[in-house]
């Protein structure tokens, strides 16, 4: 009895397996296609869309991962509104599909870079990812990202309009793994009330910074002077946590390195570092800046400090022109584009010493594509190419010079596009932002009204055009694998500097000790020259 | 007979062994393996075959003889465990005899307060602290000391170098411990026959001799697995840690324990490197089963699990 109940749950698992098999192979007979991109954008996308509909899909599902300021909200919505775009040509040409994209931005984009590391190996990150370029390198090395250099060769017009220096930083070893989506520099902003109280002109300050005739010990000797005539409570105010980027604009501005093209290894420039760390311990000692700086609170200090006018200098970035319009650090309010423009002045960050040259830097954040984008999506191992093809046209239509231009203009943040910074000195088309007479996603304009309503002003567009010859100046952190860790010193070293735990002298001992500690960074770093001897600060 | 035995003795463990075996045996095999493996970036594919022998140990024990910083690592994590140890056992027991002693009501409502720290989710409970002890005018408790004249200078309490950092982690790790102690004592004092209690009342004992004559000897056991437990629990905790590290509220050297230095090093970077991370985490084992051991050792844990006299 018991031998026949068991044959008989065999001959019924077999035959649900058979049947399975059966059905299977009828389900799977399917127009597996290959995309060939031709560069007509129209052309492509009803391509893509007829192939899709002939397989039976209705529906491509996307998730869009972004971080950053409150303002650069574009880096998500761009990817939105291409979907929207592209929608519509589908429906225009009777193809029935749609595509839907859902959107997850936070704050911190290393927290986001840490979870789509850890989550794309498991299938459950986001398809498009836009991040700094510096992490680039690791998601390209391990297979994270699409390698887009083919799809691009179609798309030259568009890939040549892009600044070249900024697509240097969507490549890794000669291939070309997104698209540039924004960039920045990080000026000195000065405080026009405190400078004209302490006697500081500031009209032709941005000349004398350009021309390194105003360097960092002129910064010191103002700062003081400010404080001194109780002009301001400090002299200067910079980032807390991380010394990655702001700070460590200091080892360009005093004619240091931090990578070694020939060895592509990671530098401590001992001089210039040293040198960074002394002015840092200069400022923090005398009273300019504050001792616990780093561990300030962004929201309830550092802005506040700036926005009200407690401080001369402030090492900032482009971004926060219009984040002071939309957030409310000012006694509980934002300041209007008037405001910002009467109260604050703007230059080069200054070289260190004479001789040396002003500097900025700047961080690209890049369109990433997952290298399993569409993964979710029906029949996804034999459309692989086709979701691939259809999420770099997407990049390329979130790279549209009037999306680029729009988060430009109300984040602060500097067009990659050659076109978008025509579109942004174009005043008939900033009205029409400021209105949002824009063909845009209804739930990009829902998303992004507010900010428009705050930010988009001539004052603001003016402020982009007059910044932009930063970018002459610009420098990049180096795009490798270790550079986090060693960044990740340099801020502890700095951290203790400021509050007196350790002189400069210590700091480069205890920067040297760390990297020995560690085998892989001392196998990735060259420790160069020497702390130099009676080096002065301030000087002249 | 003894197969009979056998087979109910198995099929009642079973469950229990496949739980073990599922969620503690295979995940420390796979931490040893991966610990011998070049794996990083959670890349599983790439580098789960890539086997580098003791590469990571060395790593490992060259960090640690080498980077500047341990020495203050090494101390904060005795000092974060010892003292935090005796606030979350001795504290968890006071709170325990103090409500045992209390009207129903009112204890129900004492030991809830208390268990609202474990309750809140960590980012919230340990930015309230944040907030609390930031080292500016916009920290609380300098505003009220401030307002109160007090003083006049906010006082960066986490980075006062060691005992500033130190009170505060062990202050917010203590108070979300206790809880763990309160209610594993209070269940042992409720199994306490009643009538002993309420004799010793009419005897005329006090309290505290009722807590030292009866609770406490009658506790013993309870006592010993709550040390042991929180000892392991606390030798690798470090969410709280990191939070209030990562916020700058405590100083960076002497806010991070061993378990928050090797999850740091292995994960806080760039770079994740799970190879390292489990290199780590097999030593951080090797600890917590000595320190184990020894504590189960020192309070004759044998004793308890000793076979009882007579037939079953």
């Amino acid at each position: 009895m018991k031998w026949k109940g068991i044959l008989s749950m065999a001959v019924l698992v077999f035959a649900i397996v058979a049947s399975g098999c059966i059905g299977g192979t009828q389900e799977t007979k399917t127009e597996v296609s290959k995309v060939t991109l031709t560069g007509d954008f129209t052309k492509d996308i009803i391509e893509i869309g007829k192939i899709l509909q002939e397989n039976g899909i209705n529906e491509v599902k996307f998730a869009a991962w972004g971080s950053g300021d409150p303002n650069s909200v574009m880096r998500v919505y761009g990817i939105v509104d291409a979907a929207y775009k592209i929608n519509k040509i589908w429906e225009q040409n009777g193809i029935k599909v749609n595509i839907t994209v859902t959107t997850k931005y936070d704050q911190s984009f290393k927290d986001q870079y840490q979870e789509f590391l850890s989550k794309q190996p498991l299938g459950q990150a986001g398809d498009f990812f836009v991040n700094s370029y510096a992490f680039l390198p690791t998601l390209a090395e391990e297979g994270y990202i699409l390698d887009i250099t083919e799809y691009a060769k179609a798309y030259q017009d568009v890939i040549n309009d892009f600044y070249p220096n900024l697509l240097e930083a969507a490549k890794y070893k000669g291939k070309l793994y997104g698209l540039p989506q924004d960039t920045e520099a990080r000026p000195l902003y000065v405080r026009k009330d405190v400078a004209k109280c302490a006697g500081l002109d500031v009209d032709t300050l941005p000349e004398k910074v350009k021309n390194g005739e105003f360097t960092w010990s002129d910064v010191y000797y103002w700062a003081k002077k400010a404080k001194d005539n109780d002009c301001s409570e400090w002299g200067l105010i910079h980032r807390k946590g991380s010394a990655h980027p702001d700070l460590i604009q200091f080892i360009f501005a005093f004619n240091g390195k931090l990578y070694n093209p020939d060895t592509g290894k990671l530098v401590l420039d001992v001089p210039a570092v040293y040198k960074w760390l002394y002015v840092e311990w200069k400022f923090a000692q005398d009273g300019l800046l504050p001792k616990d700086i780093m561990s300030w609170d962004w929201a309830k200090q550092i802005h506040p400090t700036i926005v009200e006018g407690r401080t001369l200098f402030d090492i900032g970035g482009t971004w926060y022109w219009t984040e002071w319009q939309t957030k409310q650090y000012y006694h509980g309010r934002g300041l209007k584009p008037e405001e910002v423009k009467e109260w604050f002045a703007y230059t080069l960050f200054p070289a260190g010493e004479k001789g040396d040259k002003p500097v900025t830097l700047s961080q690209p954040f890049i369109w990433m594509i997952n290298s399993k984008a569409g993964q979710l999506n029906p029949k996804y191992e034999e459309l692989k190419d086709v979701y691939h093809a259809l999420a770099f046209l997407m990049v390329i239509k979130a790279s549209d010079p009037e999306i680029n231009a729009i988060h430009s203009v109300i984040s602060a943040h500097l067009p990659v596009r050659k076109e978008a910074a025509k579109l942004i000195k174009d005043e008939s088309w900033l009205n029409k932002l400021k209105n949002l007479d824009l063909d845009l996603a209804p739930e990009v304009k829902d998303n992004i009204k507010d900010i428009v309503e705050k930010t988009v002003n001539p004052i603001n567009a003016q402020f982009l055009a007059d910044v932009s010859y930063m970018l002459e100046y610009t420098h990049l952190a180096p795009a490798h694998p270790k550079y986090p860790a060693l960044a990740d010193i340099f801020k502890e070293a700095v951290d203790k500097v400021l509050r007196g735990d350790m002189t400069p002298e210590e700091a480069i001992n205890f920067i040297e000790d760390k990297i020995k500690a560690d085998k892989e960074l001392a196998d990735n770093v060259e420790i160069k020259g020497e702390i130099p001897k009676d080096w002065k600060f301030p000087q002249g | 007979m003894k197969n009979e035995k056998l087979r109910d003795l198995s099929f009642f463990l079973f469950p229990m062994v496949f739980m073990v075996v599922l969620f503690y045996l295979i995940p420390l095999v796979l931490t040893i393996y991966i610990s011998f493996t070049g794996m990083r970036n959670w890349n599983v594919d790439k580098y789960l075959h890539q086997v580098v022998g003791f590469y990571n140990y060395e790593r490992l024990i060259h960090m640690f003889r080498y980077d500047p910083t341990f020495k203050a690592v090494i101390l904060t994590t005795i000092v974060f465990v010892l003292i935090t140890l005796i606030i979350n056992v001795f504290g968890g027991l006071g709170l325990a005899l103090g409500t045992f002693f209390m009207s129903e009501k009112p204890a129900s409502a004492f030991r809830l307060l208390w268990l609202l720290p474990r309750m809140s989710p960590i980012a919230v409970y340990s930015l309230v602290w944040y907030y609390f002890f930031h080292g500016s005018p916009i920290g609380t408790l300098n505003s009220i000391l401030m307002k109160l004249g007090i003083i006049n200078q906010p006082i960066p309490w986490g980075q006062i170098v060691p005992w500033g950092a130190w009170s505060v982690i062990i202050f917010v790790n203590g108070l979300v411990g206790v809880s763990f102690g309160m209610i594993v004592f209070t269940s042992a004092l409720n199994q306490i026959p009643r009538e002993l209690v309420v004799a010793a009342r009419v005897d005329g004992a006090s309290a505290w001799e009722i807590s030292k004559k009866i609770l406490l000897p009658l506790m013993k056991w309870h006592f010993l697995y709550v040390l042991t437990w929180q000892f392991l629990s606390l030798l690798t905790t470090y969410p709280h840690l990191f939070l209030l590290v990562e916020w700058d509220l405590v100083d960076r050297d002497y806010g991070t324990t061993l378990a928050l230095y090797v999850f740091n090093t292995a994960f806080g970077r760039g770079e994740q490197d799970q190879g390292l991370a489990a290199a780590a985490a097999v030593i951080l084992s090797i600890l917590g089963i000595i320190g184990g051991f020894i504590t189960l050792k020192v309070l004759q844990f044998e004793k308890m699990i000793k076979k009882p006299r007579g037939d079953l």
